[in-house]
């Protein structure tokens, strides 16, 4: 047919490579100030309109509305994307249109205002989370942002201006942008223009707006935005290799807890690292009092968590009864050289008298390693200690408990009662008053116990044991000593029951947790096949966390759907396979990032997704149902432990399945070099022949006589017939490997394909007797009757070549349990030990000439092949009365 | 002197054109040549030849296009000229009212015999000879349409009413090949397609009637396509 609709047009190859770079990562311009009005937008459109002007597709993106109206000039001209109006609360709400973009795909987009919170409903939470998603598309952006939006000086803006910024940027962001430009203007010029009403409509210049717009203020946010752009300049200029040895290696690490401070520590952790181009981590210590913490302090250092993640920190958590120790242990571990804590000056309490503070135990764990303490700013002085506020489990009561508490202050005291009216002395009942105590400890939960114990086991002591008895007065004058002793003694042993038992709790968590992590690394070591590691995983995530699971081992662009788990108590998985749910995990796959519920993407999701990422690509999509609610911090770092596990298997089974898939390429690769090295050589032949009595007979017809001329014409035409066979099965293997490996089978009559076969044969040899048996019952198989055909043709011919003309071919069909058994019989001189083995390889190593052979060796290979396409069976026997059988079977059953 | 039958060839490639041409004129036909789909269709409007060989294989338009639109107008037959293996062509090009098909490579008489036979069937020839015709015979085996009785060599076969209709349908276009569909859609009408029923009953036919149902002489299979009918034992 036509050629010309197969091959590719060079053209369009052309501009697939040259089109290929562009396509991977879009190119981020940041217009960068330091207040509103230094006047971003007006040189971002000013820039824009050049480029429009020089032939790129340019595209306004969204612009605030409320611009001014010199800027709004600017904006004539280029081609601009209509507001997504998100409806929020009876408000109407203008919103870049992401989707709208991404759809049109222009050249270059401009969006302003980079540290815009979207409306909710809308995908992203962040404008500039839209932004990413725009330059992974390969789409330049450019966009404006000031310098008080930047995370890492948050709290510096914060101390120069007393207006806390909401809404924030991370760093990385600004990190990543291929050019920044700094718009800059005198302060006193934009303090004009803000006096003139050109930066915000009067209606709109609020007090607190007043308040920023001071001329300190202005010249501070200047030197602070200057400082940004000039360290991103160093920065630039510093590369590696100017780096000294020290602060190559330098690693650096922040405490993390619940309060507000931390977060301060963390920003300033992250100016550090990147000001010293170091490393660092965050790192959480869980304790027992971690357990009663409040809701809102938990929501805190999940939030601190998030800081540290998004500035860059690697973020650890670990699990430790005293947090210096644990501290120090981690940091001896990983290398650290210098610790950032956060400090706030507590009023001296008794406790910390006799407590070294938190940072001494740190130096003294680790002399080698410098400690930064950073002051607790003034913001957060407000905030109350945690352990003051909240009363924890420690603390708790229940009526078991307390139940259980005075029924064995009873017993101490009835059994005490036994001991003295036996005459033994005061001492003893003491012990037994302290051992009342201990048990109380043990078998309660909670310090409170144990002290209400010791308290109540010396005032019955008093009472029951002292005399005067059945009071509380004492008139010996050692009893005060005795009971204060009593009093400490049951006091400490309460107290250390506590803490071994809290102690016990924690290693029996961190226990049962390595142990699943062993345990999940161990089966999936031993794990082999994708399908399998999906089940077992799945399986593990629904047991751990009881919540239903979702795996997608691709991406789910269209119709593929991810294995499914459901937890019992969770709601139908199969709320998975919704468009929406797949929409989400599609949008992991492509940006490498969490999303869904409990993130700050896509977060109206029904579950949480993650990607399994290993070595920049991503492996699989997990997603963990949040019917139940959002996983806290310390699932998503387990899942993310687990996940870590899984994309080693993955990755493991990816390579695995290259590797076999290279050794089945090489495999067919040698098989058709085989088969056109002998089909070359078998070709050679008969073309010869033809060109040889064709040449004969043109360029010598006049010479020769007519039998000579008619033999010669005789063999041409005979010669043509063979090659002409030789190509139809040649044909039939390509119909074979053209689809993948099996052939497109349909019930046939087999009767019918005999039939067509053996008319076909008889043209060719039309004086030799073929007998054909065929049962009564039809026997219809499911194959592909032209390859079958062929196969039986092939046999025919064979047979009819290799036994004398006087004989006859017999072919037979029969129902052999399951199967269809072909036959084809003849009265030959049959095959030779020396040609078995070789007889279906399409070569025979030990024929000198391949002439011998010709056409039998590459027959026979090729309806093996068929067969085996079939999943048939073929074979060949000697008939003992003379001559050859050969016959194969076909399953009656499609399936297998 | 009657007029010599005219045959129009569809075909691109000289030398199987040559060959087809040297054989039709030595068996009394007159030849027409075009090697492009788009002639071929002038060309069978202006000449109306009786019947046209056309290669499915064109460079300008696909032989199934050029025969679509031939069957827009005209009931001159067709036959398909196709190579092995490609089954599901030959049977499109079937339904689409091709009158045949002959697979490359072909000798001779295979030739002539098809073009014989689109000859008979073609309407022109149909007024004459085959409307009205209420017996059909070929070797031993006779077919009497209006008493609906099929007898081989005399005796009487009892067919059952669908192995009768099947019969009478493939022996009325006797030598024409009849895709499966389209004898499914005949005997069972518009909205049936179990190929394996037609099997089966085709299965008790050739029992009742052929000698070896393995080796047939009355209902011909064509793998993949269909059946067709000899006109003449071999």
């Amino acid at each position: 047919m036509d050629p010309s609709e197969e091959r590719p047009d060079p053209d369009t190859i052309l501009k697939e490579i040259q089109a290929e770079p562009d396509n991977k990562q879009g190119k981020l311009k940041i217009f960068f100030g330091y207040a509103a009005g230094v006047g971003k937008t007006y040189a971002m459109l000013d820039e824009a309109q050049e480029r429009y002007r020089s032939g790129t597709d340019v595209l306004v993106g969204y612009i605030e509305p409320h611009t001014r109206p010199e800027t709004m000039q600017l904006l004539h001209g280029l081609p601009a994307l209509p507001p997504k109006i998100v409806r929020y609360r009876n408000i109407e709400l203008r919103e870049f249109d992401l989707d709208a973009a991404l759809r049109r795909r222009p050249g270059l987009i401009l969006v302003d205002e980079l540290a815009h919170t979207n409306a909710e409903g809308v995908r992203n939470r962040k404008r500039f989370q839209d932004i990413e998603e725009l330059l992974n598309e390969g789409i330049d952006v450019y966009t404006t942002v000031n310098v008080q939006h930047m995370e890492s000086l948050n709290d510096a803006v914060e101390r120069i201006t007393k207006v806390r910024v909401q809404e924030t940027v991370p760093d990385s962001i600004f990190d990543r942008a291929d050019r920044i430009k700094l718009i800059d203007i005198e302060p006193d010029e934009l303090l004009r223009r803000f006096q003139e009403g050109k930066i915000y409509r009067p209606d709109r210049a609020e007090t607190a707006v007043r308040h920023f717009f001071t001329k300190e203020n202005l010249r501070l946010l200047r030197e602070l935005a200057m400082r940004k752009a000039a360290d991103r300049i160093s920065n630039e200029n510093l590369n590696e290799p100017h780096l000294s040895k020290k602060m190559e290696n330098a690693k650096m690490l922040v405490c993390i807890g619940p309060s507000p401070s931390s977060a301060k520590c963390i920003r300033w952790t992250a100016r550090t690292a990147e000001a010293f181009h170091a490393q660092w981590a965050a790192l959480y210590v869980e304790s027992m009092e971690s357990d009663f913490l409040s809701k809102d302090q938990k929501k805190m250092i999940r939030a601190n968590m998030d800081l540290a993640e998004k500035l860059g920190a690697e973020v650890v958590t670990l699990t430790g009864h005293d947090v210096s120790v644990s501290v120090a242990e981690y940091a001896r571990l990983s290398g650290i050289t210098n610790i950032v804590v956060g400090k706030s000056r507590n009023k001296k309490t008794l406790k910390t008298l006799f407590e070294p503070a938190f940072e001494d135990k740190l130096i003294s764990l680790l002399p080698g390693i410098e400690i930064h303490i950073i002051p607790d700013s003034a913001a957060a002085r407000k905030y109350k200690k945690p352990r003051k506020t909240s009363r924890g489990p420690n603390f708790n009561f229940s009526r078991k408990d307390t139940v259980r508490m005075f029924g064995v202050l009873a017993a101490t005291i009835l059994f005490s009662y036994l001991l003295r009216s036996l005459g033994f002395a005061d001492s003893n009942l003491i012990m037994v008053y302290i051992l009342s105590v201990l048990v109380v400890s043990r078998i309660t939960e909670g310090y409170a116990y144990g002290i209400i114990a010791s308290v109540v086991s010396v005032l019955s002591f008093n009472f029951f044991f002292t005399e005067p008895y059945f009071t509380f007065n004492a008139i010996q004058p050692e009893y005060p000593i005795t009971f204060l002793i009593m009093l400490m003694a049951a006091l400490i042993t309460s107290a250390l029951t506590v803490r071994v038992k809290a102690q016990a709790r924690l290693a029996v968590r961190r226990e049962r947790r390595t142990e699943v992590l062993y345990e999940i690394n161990k089966k999936l070591l031993a794990t082999r096949g994708m399908d399998r590691i999906v089940d077992l995983t799945n399986e593990y995530l629904v047991n751990l966390f009881g919540r239903s699971v979702v795996f997608f081992t691709e991406d789910p662009v269209e119709r593929v759907t991810g294995s499914v788990r459901r937890a019992a108590g969770d709601v139908d998985a199969a709320f998975f396979h919704s468009e929406d749910e797949r929409a989400v995990a599609h949008w992991v796959f492509l940006n490498q990032k969490r999303a869904g519920a409990g993130t700050d993407t896509l977060m109206g999701a029904g579950a949480f997704y993650m990607p399994i990422i290993a070595q920049g690509k991503v492996l699989a999509v997990w997603g963990i149902s949040c019917a139940k609610g959002v996983l806290d911090h310390n699932t998503r770092l387990f899942l993310r432990m687990i996940g870590s596990q899984a994309a080693m298997a993955l990755e493991r089974q990816h390579l695995s399945d290259e590797q076999r898939n290279i050794v089945v390429e090489a495999e067919k690769e040698k098989m058709r070099g085989n088969l056109l090295r002998a089909i070359s050589h078998d070709l050679r032949t008969p073309l010869s022949g033809i060109l040889g009595a064709s040449s004969a007979i043109r360029e010598n017809g006049r010479n020769l006589d007519g039998p000579t001329r008619d033999k010669l014409i005789a063999d041409i035409q005979e010669e043509s017939q063979w090659l002409i066979r030789m190509v139809e099965n040649l044909l039939s293997v390509t119909r074979i490997n053209e689809g993948k490996t099996k052939v497109a089978k349909k019930p046939e009559a087999a009767e019918e394909v005999i039939a067509a076969a053996v008319s076909r044969i008889k043209k060719r040899f039309p004086k030799r007797s073929i007998l054909v048996h065929v049962p009564d019952e039809l026997l219809e198989v499911p194959m592909d009757g032209t390859l079958i055909e062929q196969v039986l043709m092939n046999l025919l011919d064979n047979a009819l070549k290799f036994s004398p003309n006087d004989s006859s071919v017999e072919v037979s069909l029969r129902k052999e349990g399951a199967q269809a058994l072909f036959e084809v019989a003849d009265r030959g001189k049959g095959i030779t030990a020396e040609e078995f083995p070789y007889l279906f390889t399409g070569n025979f190593p030990g024929t000198k000439s391949p002439d011998s052979s010709r056409g039998m060796g590459i027959g026979l290979s090729i309806c093996m092949t068929i067969i085996k396409a079939h999943n048939g069976k073929m074979e060949a026997v000697n008939r003992k009365e003379g001559g050859a059988v050969f016959r194969f079977a076909l399953p009656l059953k499609e399936g297998d | 002197m009657e007029l010599k039958p005219l045959v129009l060839i569809v075909e691109d490639e000289d030398t199987i054109c040559n060959f087809m041409t040297a054989i039709l004129n030595s068996n009394g036909y007159r030849v027409l040549k075009t090697d492009s789909g788009g002639e071929g269709l002038a060309m069978t409007a202006s000449y109306s030849p009786d019947v046209v060989l056309l290669d499915l294989g064109l460079p300008d338009i696909d032989g199934i296009d050029v025969l679509k639109k031939l069957r827009k107008w005209t009931k001159t037959p067709v036959v398909v000229v196709s190579a092995r293996g490609q089954e599901q062509e030959k049977v499109e090009a079937l339904d689409l009212g091709a009158d045949d098909y002959i697979v490359k490579p072909f000798g001779t008489s295979e030739l002539l015999a098809r073009i014989r036979t689109a000859l008979r069937h073609s309407p022109k020839s149909m007024g004459a000879e085959s409307k009205g015709k209420d017996q059909f015979a070929v070797g031993d085996l006779k077919i009497d349409y209006g008493r609906r009785t099929v007898s081989l060599a005399g005796d009487t076969v009892h067919l059952t009413p669908v192995e009768y209709k099947i019969l009478a349908l493939l022996s009325k276009n006797a030598g024409k090949v009849l895709t499966h569909d389209y004898i499914i859609k005949e005997i069972w009408g518009p909205y049936s397609s179990d190929s394996h029923t037609l099997r089966v009953n085709m299965a008790n036919l050739r029992r009742k009637i052929e000698k070896n149902p393995g080796e047939p002489n009355y209902i011909l299979t064509e793998v993949g396509v269909g059946y067709r009918m000899a006109e003449e034992l071999t």
